[in-house]
């Protein structure tokens, strides 16, 4: 499905990260796994350090900081958060929304709109989407769209496949009308046949969770995981990202009337580097162009890693300058999502750490 | 099939696959090695596999074949 918005632009984005770094080659001897194909693996996906919330650590605590600093810093006024928009896969609880507790954690008015959206990696690309559309009203000036997980609280430690490049994370990007911005352009697919690639079996009303669902079960090649824990086909994923991604981005180009030379930036989520590569390969796109140096860094943060890829790799560019950037999120769903947009000149874009 | 082999030896890093070796009894054939020669099949042949096809897959041979089947037009 296809959309177009006009008159909008990001001005602004921040994000928080755990201060707790974790070590791959620390924590390799917790996987039931030969030291030479445990380093294969980090040569090859590219683990390295992550960040992980310290325990009982939620996703309000992370974004609530992140909110406060930008205000006390002057970058955003408490009483200018039109809308709230959070993106998480991991609510503080299953009712209320996150969000309406983030708005009372930090005291913000009562005329605006908190607005929780369970979306998975392809969260920043929906997340923008739907600011887009709350800017459509007068009353709303600004939105706050966060995308925040800690998904490390859902990884099982036993779990070579998952544990590794999960990472937690909350990035705050404000989003404002600007009438002289350029259209842009958005592209959307869900297949929700496909569900189960991507999921965390028990913890809602279908299975709830008990002492039988933490229990760790032996799940093949030497990893222990509970039906508690995130899991992931982490082949059938990758099937999905290089056949699904490349025709989203391409239609999307075209319709946008834009070449991939046109692009400076083909901003993706991360899930490790070998799929960014491979990504990058299937669609003859330079690996300069497409940044894959997230996960090495902070983990996959699932909807987050956009934001982050850009505060880590383009802060300059999106600041002083003005980069056309084409963002790509596909996951958990299955959702894939692709924008073409301009940005730059942005009021801020940095990174901070959580204590 | 030689090139194919030569690409698999490559992958599991040793100096030769035959085309009757079991790729199971390579110490190195993980999920890591299946997602490797996935990527591999789709970079070189534009082959999509799943985890799940390598369960018939025996020896080299078999994966050939496979692949030979699932080919584009």
């Amino acid at each position: 499905m296809n959309f177009i918005y006009r008159g909008k632009r990001i001005s602004g984005i921040f994000t928080v990260l755990p201060a707790n770094e974790k070590s791959f080659v620390e924590e390799m001897k917790n996987f039931n796994f030969p030291e030479a194909r445990s380093l294969k693996l980090k040569e090859v996906m590219g683990y390295d350090k992550r960040r992980m919330v310290q325990p009982g650590v939620c996703v309000s605590d992370l974004v609530s900081f992140g909110l406060q600093q930008l205000f006390d810093r002057g970058l955003l006024k408490r009483e200018d958060v039109d809308a709230l928009i959070l993106v998480t896969q991991t609510p503080d609880h299953l009712m209320p929304p996150t969000s309406n507790i983030v708005q009372g954690k930090l005291g913000l008015k009562q005329d605006m709109v908190c607005l929780d959206l369970n979306q998975a990696c392809a969260g920043f690309v929906l997340g923008l989407m739907q600011a887009f559309m709350l800017l459509e009203q007068e009353s709303i000036r600004k939105v706050v769209l966060v995308n925040a997980d800690v998904l490390s609280r859902k990884a099982s430690p036993k779990d070579r496949n998952i544990y590794p490049l999960v990472g937690d994370a909350a990035s705050i990007t404000l989003i404002e009308r600007d009438p002289a911005n350029t259209t842009i352009h958005a592209s959307v697919k869900m297949d929700g046949a496909r569900c189960e690639a991507l999921i965390i079996p028990a913890g809602g009303l279908r299975l709830p969770s008990s002492t039988e669902t933490a229990v760790l079960q032996d799940v093949g090649d030497n990893n222990l995981r509970a039906k508690d824990h995130l899991f992931m086909d982490g082949s059938a994923i990758f099937n999905f990202v290089q056949t699904e991604v490349p025709p989203l981005i391409e239609g999307l180009l075209a319709r946008a009337g834009a070449s991939k030379d046109s692009v400076d930036y083909f901003l993706c989520h991360q899930p490790n580097r070998f799929m960014l590569q491979k990504l990058a390969d299937k669609m003859q796109i330079p690996h300069s162009k497409m940044p894959n140096n997230v996960v090495e860094k902070f983990g996959n943060s699932s909807g987050a890693t956009i934001p982050i890829a850009i505060n880590l790799n383009l802060v300059d560019a999106v600041k002083r300058g003005k980069i056309n950037a084409c963002l790509a999120g596909f996951g958990g769903g299955l959702t894939w999502a692709a924008m073409l947009l301009e940005i730059g000149g942005l009021a801020f874009c940095e990174m901070i750490d959580y204590p | 099939m030689n090139e194919f082999l030569k690409k698999l030896a490559e992958l599991l890093e040793v100096s030769e696959v035959k085309a009757t070796d079991e790729l199971k009894a390579f110490p190195q054939w993980d999920s890591l090695a299946v997602l490797s020669v996935i990527a591999m099949l789709d970079a070189n042949y534009r082959v999509n596999l799943q985890a799940a096809d390598f369960g018939p897959v025996n020896a080299a041979e078999d994966l050939w074949n496979l692949v030979q089947s699932r080919k584009p037009a």
